[in-house]
């Protein structure tokens, strides 16, 4: 044990015997909390799958109202922001600054995008009164569809878990814009290397997350 | 290393200041602050419950109002249950034990470790916020419509409850990597001390299920504030979907209050009875077992809620096969003890209190589970005392041995071993006074939560009154010596009940500060005493910390 | 002492994915204009499934990493399935219990009064109600 003195890097918390140790459980640790998340995203999902099996007809009718392309579109932004930190992960492993800046840049653009995409989504929804809950009143015509056709029972159950769902993985999003943020200004410090990279990899597995979360939210609201 | 440094700088004395305690990232002083939050939450909720039980001393009102009636039990619930119960062992001798039997310096994440204190401490007062603001009368369950229909108090305990989730989870998930990446050289996993397997199991049930709570009781919020339509029945929603996502969570939690119990039971067994755990592997796995299949038994408190009755049969008969692993466990205890030498000790009069107390909770839990039996008992008191028997006389009298068996070396002091025998005796009969004419009562049709009943039943609330009494001194007693063990107690040794876990044989008393001097390096099981020469060449007490280099 | 090797995803690898992950989300919109009838719903899931799994074993590196963290994940997705599945067994079968109807109180109700319209005699309509 004595030798565990002789090679301390900076980085390395005195509890820990090795800089592996430290990254191992930090890892872990970030995949124990994506279950969390996973579990916590899964209570909305049984919410959809009851009331979808208990009212098909009117799921398939309400989401019609939902636009697919702004969905698809926002699909592709994030899996490209995936993609993108994915690359930035590879740079940091391969002691390429530049690179990770770039790549965390990115990232934090494609999110912001999607929440862009988000509001203007909301926003549509909103001017024909399509809220969560007691507000809802679905009203007016554009494009040609008729909103009031849409007011039948259970629809505001298909709204309120719509807005849920995309309410709470939009929160995930931002609390990722966030966290990139603090993790470009370190990157930019050049407090990472192929050393220590651990603080990349855990957003970075944070992320993917949630771009999982949105893989299954997009065919389940938009699509059918 | 100098004798004296290693026998005078402790945890305890290292550093006198608030602010150390209060920034402190060592697991031993969080243990500490923990277990003072919780005694008083602990305290709060035993008072309510005495006020509870001198209400219903006599039919029609005694001392409070129908109105303050159904806050009093909410309250005690909600507090016993989400402030005290649920960290209590898991953070108290959790936090402070598992570092150092796994023979680490510390948890993986200590700064994660102290957030979850205060965040517990937010949901905490949170959730007492609700007594400012107005009336809880719902019971822990919260149930809608009626949660969502009545005042703003529930917001505030739905809050708290939400906020102190992720400290549950975060000590989960805390333990878990810490029992992963942090033991010591030569700590397998089949040597590890059976209450950190029992700390492991409960902490996967608190990362998988905690979550869970936390959607619900965000849903809660949008169901009451933005009428959501997903559980009040008025708006097109399904209470009974609500109750699917409650027990989800509040069924594991009930492991989660349980299972360190359990691992507390084995140490004192192996320890008490100077013999290895019989069957140890099939106790250590049989904790997992609980923990998952704690995880598909939630239905069966919903068999009159009108669920499906296919998923009432499915649920019931996955209830039955929990009792097969706690079987496992009770079985190998007394095993234990038949072949060991048992050594009656406060802590161990404590962990045969259990056996009595649990057996008797978990048996009338597979009564419970039967769906014919349960549509006659369920909403009685019949309900009411099983689960007693099994939160109270399961996890509260083993937290109590576990309290009495690691004090000394928390503290550094002894308490008084002929007032904790007088204690111990007081808590048992007090108990059994309480909860037993519960059982007779509840079949015979009293229902739970009443404020009134019929005269026929008085005699058994009587009763249960004065052992709410016996068991309230028993307590009180145990909270007057072990404060005052804090000032006039004899210094305690090193190994004073001659255990084999790494906090007694390679840390001095209280331990220092970084836990070891050296990384212990670990030769045997944790209850391997046909291996532990040392400890009975100097008969039974061990009066020097051993170091790997020895 | 702390130098194990890490897996490095090459940007071929990376690029790959995303291609295919792109390609996916394409196919899911195509399909979707089709009816299928069963099929639809199958596979959408089949489709998003896939995309999950190409992000997890390859973006998140599950394949290289740890064992322990792969049955972490596995642990979470198999509790999501017993959460949904063991809530449809209620609510998919809800009311098959013989002594109770699918309707609810309101629609007893409403059955009782067009039965007291029909028949002059109340007290064999009070006969047939189911007990709540």
């Amino acid at each position: 044990m004595a030798n565990s003195h002789s090679n301390h890097p900076a980085h390395l918390q005195h509890h820990f015997v090795s800089s592996e140790q430290q990254f191992d459980a930090a890892k872990m640790g970030m995949w124990l909390f994506l279950v969390t998340e996973i579990l916590l995203f899964s209570g909305m999902f049984v919410a959809y799958v009851v009331y979808r099996t208990w009212h098909p007809e009117v799921f398939l009718l309400s989401s019609e109202l939902l636009n697919p392309f702004m969905g698809g579109l926002n699909t592709l932004v994030l899996l490209a922001s995936s993609f993108t930190v994915a690359l930035g992960i590879h740079y940091a492993q391969k002691d390429n600054k530049k690179g990770l800046v770039i790549n965390l840049v990115l990232t934090f653009l494609f999110a912001l995008t999607f929440l862009v995409v988000k509001y203007f989504e909301y926003t549509a929804k909103f001017e024909h009164g399509i809220f969560p809950g007691a507000a809802f009143d679905p009203h007016g015509v554009s494009h040609g569809v008729d909103y009031a056709m849409y007011n039948v029972p259970y629809a505001k159950q298909f709204f309120s878990i719509y807005f849920v769902m995309t309410g709470i993985h939009g929160f995930h999003v931002l609390v990722g814009m966030g966290l990139f943020t603090w993790i470009t200004i370190r990157a930019v410090k050049g407090e990472f290397s192929s050393e220590y990279y651990t603080p990349v990899e855990n957003c970075g597995l944070y992320w993917h997350l949630v771009d999982i979360i949105w893989i299954f939210l997009f065919p389940l609201l938009y699509l059918m | 290393m100098s004798d004296s440094a290693s026998s005078s700088i402790n945890y305890l004395n290292n550093d006198k200041s608030i602010k150390s305690w209060l920034f402190t990232l060592d697991h031993k002083r969080i243990g500490i602050m923990y277990l003072i939050a919780v005694s008083l939450a602990f305290l709060a909720g035993g008072i309510l419950a005495l006020l509870v039980r001198v209400e219903l001393m006599a039919p029609g009102e005694t001392i409070m109002s129908a109105d303050a009636y159904n806050q009093a039990f909410t309250l005690h619930a909600v507090l016993m249950i989400f402030t005290f119960i649920i960290p209590a062992v898991p953070a108290v001798m959790g936090n402070f034990v598992l570092p150092i039997q796994l023979g680490a310096k510390d948890v993986a994440f200590p700064r994660l470790n102290l957030a979850s204190f205060y965040i517990y401490l937010l949901g905490a007062c949170i959730a007492l916020g609700a007594l400012v603001v107005g009336r809880v009368d719902g019971g822990w369950t919260f149930y809608t419509p009626y949660s969502t229909s009545v005042g703003d108090g529930v917001l505030f305990i739905t809050t708290g409850v939400f906020v102190m989730g992720f400290s549950s989870i975060l000590t989960g998930l805390n333990f878990i990597v810490t029992v992963h990446k942090m033991r010591a050289p030569g700590l397998t996993w089949n040597r590890l001390p059976l209450f950190i397997w029992s700390i492991y199991a409960t902490s996967i049930v608190q990362v998988l299920a905690t979550p869970v709570i936390g959607i619900t009781m965000l849903l809660l919020f949008l169901e009451k504030f933005l009428h959501i339509g997903i559980f009040d029945p008025a708006l097109g929603g399904d209470p009974v979907l609500f109750q699917h996502f409650f027990w989800f969570y509040s069924h594991p939690a009930v492991y989660i209050m349980i299972l360190p119990a359990f691992g507390i039971i084995s140490d004192l067994m192996g320890t008490f009875s100077r013999h290895q755990v019989s069957g140890y592997k099939f106790v250590a796995l049989s904790s997992v077992a609980i923990a998952f299949l704690g995880f598909l038994v939630w239905g069966h408190h919903m068999f009159v809620s009108g669920q499906s009755a296919v998923s009432s049969v499915i649920f019931s008969l996955i209830t039955y096969l929990i009792g097969i692993p706690t079987g496992v466990k009770v079985i190998n205890w007394v095993s234990t003890m038949y072949k060991g030498s048992v050594q009656l000790k406060t802590p161990m009069i404590y962990a045969i209190s259990f056996l009595f107390t649990f057996s008797i909770g978990g048996f009338t839990g597979i009564m419970l589970g039967v769906l014919a039996i349960d549509i006659h008992l369920h909403d009685t008191y019949f309900v009411v005392a099983h689960f007693h028997y099994v939160m109270m006389g399961g996890n509260v009298i083993a937290a109590l041995g576990g309290l009495h068996y690691w004090w000394p070396k928390m503290t550094g002091k002894m308490y008084n071993e002929t007032l904790g025998k007088i204690a111990a005796a007081l808590v048992f009969i007090g108990f059994n006074l309480t909860f037993f004419p519960q059982f007779i009562m509840g079949a015979q049709g009293m229902p739970r939560r009443y404020y009134d009943y019929l005269p026929e039943f008085q005699s058994y609330h009587l009763w249960s009154t004065y052992g709410s009494w016996v068991l309230g001194a028993g307590l009180f007693l145990i909270l007057f010596y072990l404060i005052a063990s804090l000032k006039s107690g004899k210094k305690a040794g090193l190994n004073p009940w001659g255990a084999l876990t790494l906090e007694w044989t390679h840390t001095t008393t209280p331990p220092n500060p970084h836990n070891f001097e050296e990384t212990p390096i670990v030769k045997r099981g944790a209850y391997d005493y046909h291996l532990a020469k040392e400890l009975f060449a100097s008969g039974g007490e061990v009066s020097e910390v051993v170091t790997s280099g020895k | 002492m702390s130098h194990a090797e890490h897996h490095i995803s090459s940007i071929k690898t990376l690029t790959i994915v995303f291609g295919g992950l792109v390609f996916l989300t394409v196919l899911t919109v195509l399909t979707a204009q089709l009816d299928l009838g069963a099929f639809n719903v199958p596979l959408a899931l089949a489709i998003a499934t896939t995309k999950a799994a190409l992000v997890v074993v390859i973006f998140m590196a599950l394949k290289w990493d740890n064992k322990v963290n792969t049955a972490i994940f596995g642990i979470g997705i198999l509790f999501v399935i017993v959460f949904i599945s063991f809530t449809l067994f209620d609510t998919l079968n809800r009311g098959d219990l013989t002594n109770t109807t699918k309707g609810t109180v309101q629609d007893q109700q409403i059955q009782a009064e067009k039965l007291q319209a029909q028949e002059p005699d109340a007290s064999a309509i009070q006969f047939n109600r189911t007990p709540q």
